[in-house]
C-alpha cells in the first residue's frame, strides 16, 4: 500500500476540531465513530454538547420500542461519556414521566452542566427533580411540559443567563423569586401560563418573551430591557379583573424601559395596557425605539388608540412601525369622537425617523383611516407606507383608495402601497 | 487597524514565509485577517519586509496558503451582504476531501475560527449517514480495532491504570485462546485454572468483600470438576453483579454505544473475567495448575489471604503511592520503576502479581 496515498487524513488532527466536527452531527453518528479505528474510540466521548432528539433510535411504530430504545441510547452515552457535560438537550414526543430521566440530570448535576433543554411530550408532565436545583454552573434552562416546583431553600441560579419556560406548572410565588434569585438573567421566557399575575425583578434582564394568559404584569426593575415581545390572551376571569382595575397598566409596564429597541405586542397587549387612569404625561422617552409592531389593535377603542399614540410621540427615534387591526367593523363605523383627530391629537410632534410603515388587516373604518392620515402628515422622512386590507372586507377597499389618496404626506418620497392578496 | 502600518497611501504588503522556505508578498488588508498574522504584526513587528517575513506554522504549506489568502480577500471586504458571502462560502469548499482536511488544519494554525468552521461543517456532512466503512475508506482511516473490541469498549475514565492493563490483557487473552484452541484443544484444563482465577480476581477487585470465601471456594472447587462448571457460572455472575454496583469498581464492563448491534453480553461478560484470569499468570507452564492450594500448609495458607486481603485493599484505594510498597513486598525486593506507559513495564508487573500470589 502506498503510505502516502494512504495517509490517515483526519484523526491527527486537533482535537478542537474533532470536536467541533463531531458537535455539528447527530449525536448517534458522533458515537458511532467510535468504531472507525483505534484513534477514533473514545474521540466523541469528551464532547461537552449532547444533543438527543427521535433520530437517535430507529423509528418504528411500536411506541414502547422507541421509547426504550430512546433511554437505552442515552443512558449509554451518558455511562460512556468522559469529562464534563456543559449542553444536554432533550427533545422528544416520546418520553413524558420517566425515571431515567431523574437519573440523567442526577449525573448531569455532578457534571458541570451548563445548559439544560428539556422538551417532553404531552401526557403527564415530568416532575423535575430537586438535584436540578443543586446546577450551580446552570447558565440556560428551557422547560418544555414539566413540573417546576423548587425546594423552600432554593434561592437561585447564580449563573443563570436564559430561562425559557413553556407550559409548566410551577406556583407564581415560585417564578417570581426564580426570576428574583437569578441576577444575571438576560433573557426570559414565559408561555402558556395561565391566569398568571407577575412581577418581574430582573435587574440584567435584556429579552423578554411572553405568551399566554396573564392576569398582571409588572416590570418593576428591568432597567436594562432592550427587546420584548408579549402576546396576551383573555379569559373571562381576566376580562373582569380588567373592568376593576384602575392602576395605569402602561406605566407599571412600560415605565421603567428606557433602553428598549424592539417591542412586540400581539392579541390583547393593547388592550391590557390601555387599562387604568392615563396619568398624564410619560415620565420617560424611549430614545432607542427603533421598531415597533403592534397586532389587533381594535380602533374602535380609543383608549387603545390612545396607547398607541402615547408610545410612537414619546419614541423620536422610531424608524419601524407595523399596526395590525381588529376592528368590530359595526361598531367601528359609528366612530364617536372623531373630533379627537382635529383637536386633541397632538399636532406638533413629527416622527423625524420613521422611515416604514405597515398597516394590516385594515378594515377601513374612519378611526384607522385618521390615524394613517396622522402618520403620512406627520412622517418627513417616510419610505414607504403599505396598506393590506382585511381579508373580510371587499366593498370598502375602494371607498379606502379614494381616501388615502386625498392625504397630504408630509414626506415627498413616500410611496404607499396598497397590497391586496 | 493600526495607524503606524496605514499611514502611507499606497498599498501596503505584508510578507509571509511558509514551512518550505518560500516567501511572498500579500496585501496588507487581506492578511490581517487572519489572527495569527495580526498578531505577528501588531504585537512582534514581523512581516513588513522580506527579510522579517513572518514565519507562517508547519500545517500551511504554499497551496493552503493561496486557498486562505483567496477566503481573506473575499471576506474581508466589508460592504458584502450575508448572502453573498454564503453563497462565496458554499462555492469555496468544494474540494476534495483531502485538501478539506488540509484547509481545516491550516485554518486552525492561523486561528481563522470562520474558516475553521465552514471546513468542520463540510467535514461533518461528509461524515453524517454514511457506514464506518464508508467513512475508513474516505478518510483512509486503518481499521485497526478487533471484532471484539468493536463491541465492547471499556470505559477508562480518569485513565487508571488498573482498566488499561485489563484492555490490554483481554486483547491478549483473546488472541492467546483462539491459538490455543487451535494448537493444544486442552478444554479441561483451561477451565480448571480459570476456576480458581475467577474466584481470586473477584476478590482482589472486591476487596474485603468474601475474599476468603473465594479462596475456600476454590480449594473444594478444584476436587469435583463437575459441580465446577456451575459455580464457575454462579460466582462469575455475582462478580457481574457486584462491579456493576460497586461505584469504584475495577470493572464496568459496558456496551458498546453502537445502538441496534447485537452484543454478546452474559457471554462475553463472563468469559472476559476467565480471559483476564488466564493472562494474569502469564507463563502457565511455570505454574503447577491444578494443585498448589493443596500442597501449601494452613499456616502459610492463613497468612497468603492476609496478604490478598491486604493487597486487595491497597490495590483500591491509591493506587501511584502504594505501588512501590506492592512492589517490594514479594520476592522482588528492590523498588522496580514502573512506568505505566510502558508495554514492557505491564507485562512485568503481570508476573510480578503472579509472582506474589503464588510464591
Amino acid at each position: 500500500m502506498d503510505d502516502v496515498m494512504s495517509r490517515d487524513l483526519i484523526s491527527d488532527l486537533p482535537q478542537s476540531i474533532i470536536e467541533s466536527i463531531l458537535t455539528r452531527l447527530p449525536i448517534r453518528d458522533a458515537v458511532r465513530t467510535s468504531i472507525l479505528s483505534s484513534k477514533w474510540r473514545y474521540k466523541w466521548a469528551t464532547l461537552t454538547q449532547l444533543v438527543f432528539d427521535e433520530k437517535c433510535v430507529i423509528l418504528s411504530n411500536d411506541r414502547c420500542k422507541v421509547e426504550d430504545g430512546l433511554v437505552n441510547f442515552i443512558t449509554r452515552t451518558l455511562f460512556l461519556h468522559q469529562g464534563p457535560i456543559h449542553k444536554f438537550q432533550l427533545t422528544t414526543t416520546h418520553l413524558q414521566c420517566c425515571p431515567d430521566i431523574d437519573q440523567w440530570l442526577l449525573f448531569l448535576s455532578r457534571n458541570d452542566i451548563k445548559e439544560l433543554v428539556l422538551e417532553l411530550g404531552e401526557g403527564e408532565w415530568f416532575r423535575v427533580p430537586s438535584c436540578l436545583f443543586n446546577c450551580k454552573k446552570l447558565t440556560r434552562l428551557d422547560l418544555f411540559r414539566c413540573e417546576f416546583d423548587p425546594p423552600p431553600t432554593f434561592k437561585g441560579f447564580l449563573c443563570l443567563k436564559s430561562l425559557n419556560l413553556h407550559q409548566v406548572l410551577v406556583s407564581p410565588e415560585a417564578i417570581e423569586s426564580l426570576i428574583s434569585g437569578c441576577p444575571l438573567l438576560e433573557s426570559l421566557a414565559l408561555s402558556y401560563f395561565d391566569s398568571l399575575a407577575l412581577t418581574i425583578r430582573a435587574p440584567n434582564l435584556k429579552f423578554l418573551c411572553l405568551e399566554g394568559e396573564f392576569k398582571d404584569i409588572c416590570l418593576e426593575n428591568t432597567p436594562l430591557l432592550v427587546a420584548m415581545s408579549v402576546a396576551m390572551y383573555m379569559t373571562d376571569d381576566i376580562a373582569e379583573h380588567f373592568e376593576q382595575s384602575s392602576t395605569c397598566n402602561f406605566n407599571r409596564f412600560l415605565g421603567g424601559v428606557p433602553r428598549l429597541e424592539r417591542l412586540i405586542g400581539h392579541i390583547y397587549f393593547t388592550k391590557f395596557l390601555s387599562i387604568g387612569d392615563d396619568l398624564g404625561r410619560l415620565p420617560i422617552t424611549y430614545a432607542h425605539l427603533k421598531v415597533v409592531e403592534l397586532n389587533q389593535v381594535s380602533f374602535e377603542d380609543m383608549k387603545e388608540i390612545l396607547v398607541v399614540l402615547r408610545l410612537i410621540t414619546n419614541s423620536p427615534n422610531l424608524r419601524e412601525l407595523q399596526i395590525s387591526g381588529s376592528s368590530n367593523t359595526l361598531a367601528a363605523i359609528d366612530a364617536p369622537d372623531l373630533d379627537f383627530w382635529e383637536d386633541e391629537c397632538p399636532s406638533n410632534c413629527t416622527f423625524k425617523q420613521l422611515r416604514v410603515v405597515r398597516m394590516t388587516d385594515m378594515s377601513g373604518v374612519p378611526h384607522e383611516m385618521e390615524f394613517i392620515k396622522f402618520l403620512l402628515a406627520n412622517s418627513p422622512a417616510l419610505e414607504t407606507m403599505s396598506i393590506s386590507p382585511c381579508v373580510y372586507v371587499m366593498d370598502g377597499r375602494l371607498n379606502m383608495l379614494i381616501e388615502l389618496l386625498r392625504f397630504r404626506r408630509a414626506s415627498a418620497q413616500a410611496e404607499i402601497l396598497f397590497i391586496q392578496d | 487597524m493600526p495607524c503606524w502600518i496605514c499611514s502611507q497611501m499606497m498599498k501596503s504588503y505584508i510578507w509571509l514565509q511558509t514551512a518550505d522556505g518560500s516567501i511572498q508578498q500579500v496585501e496588507q488588508e487581506v492578511a490581517m485577517f487572519c489572527p495569527m498574522i495580526c498578531h505577528e504584526v501588531i504585537q512582534k513587528g514581523m512581516g513588513s519586509s522580506k527579510n522579517y517575513a513572518i514565519s507562517l506554522p508547519q500545517r500551511v504549506n504554499p497551496a493552503m496558503l493561496s486557498l486562505i489568502l483567496d477566503y481573506c480577500r473575499f471576506h474581508q471586504v466589508p460592504g458584502r451582504s450575508n448572502k453573498e458571502r454564503k453563497s462565496f462560502d458554499e462555492k469555496f469548499i468544494r474540494m476534495d476531501t483531502k485538501r478539506l482536511c488540509e484547509l481545516t488544519s491550516a485554518a486552525d494554525s492561523l486561528q481563522l475560527k470562520p474558516l475553521v468552521d465552514l471546513t468542520s461543517r463540510a467535514l461533518a456532512r461528509i461524515i453524517e449517514g454514511k457506514s464506518p466503512e464508508e467513512i475508513r475508506e474516505i478518510f483512509h482511516l486503518p481499521d485497526d480495532l478487533t471484532e471484539e473490541e468493536k463491541l465492547e469498549p471499556l470505559k477508562n475514565t480518569t485513565d487508571d491504570p488498573r482498566i488499561r492493563l485489563l484492555n490490554r490483557l483481554y486483547a491478549k487473552k483473546r488472541k492467546e485462546l483462539k491459538e490455543r484452541q487451535k494448537l493444544k484443544n486442552i478444554e479441561v484444563e483451561e477451565e480448571r485454572v480459570d476456576d480458581r482465577s475467577v474466584d481470586d480476581l473477584l476478590s482482589f477487585i472486591n476487596g474485603d468483600n468474601g475474599d476468603s470465601k473465594g479462596i475456600k471456594n476454590s480449594k473444594s472447587k478444584k476436587k469435583n470438576r463437575r459441580r465446577k462448571d456451575q459455580q464457575k457460572n454462579t460466582s462469575a455472575n455475582e462478580a457481574i453483579k457486584n462491579h456493576n454496583k460497586e461505584p469504584n469498581g475495577l470493572n464496568q464492563v459496558c456496551h458498546s454505544a453502537e445502538v441496534g448491534q447485537k452484543v454478546r453480553a452474559g457471554v462475553g461478560a463472563t468469559s472476559n473475567l476467565h480471559d483476564v484470569e488466564d493472562d494474569i499468570f502469564d507463563n502457565k507452564n511455570e505454574l503447577d495448575d491444578g494443585d498448589i492450594d493443596d500442597e501449601i500448609d494452613p499456616a502459610l495458607k492463613e497468612k497468603i489471604d492476609r496478604e490478598v486481603e491486604d493487597f486487595a485493599r491497597r490495590l483500591n484505594s491509591d493506587w501511584p503511592e502504594r505501588m512501590q510498597e506492592i512492589l517490594s513486598f514479594g520476592h522482588e525486593r528492590k523498588p522496580v520503576h514502573f512506568s505505566l506507559n510502558g508495554n514492557g513495564s505491564l507485562r512485568r508487573y503481570a508476573s510480578m502479581l503472579l509472582s506474589f500470589f503464588y510464591y
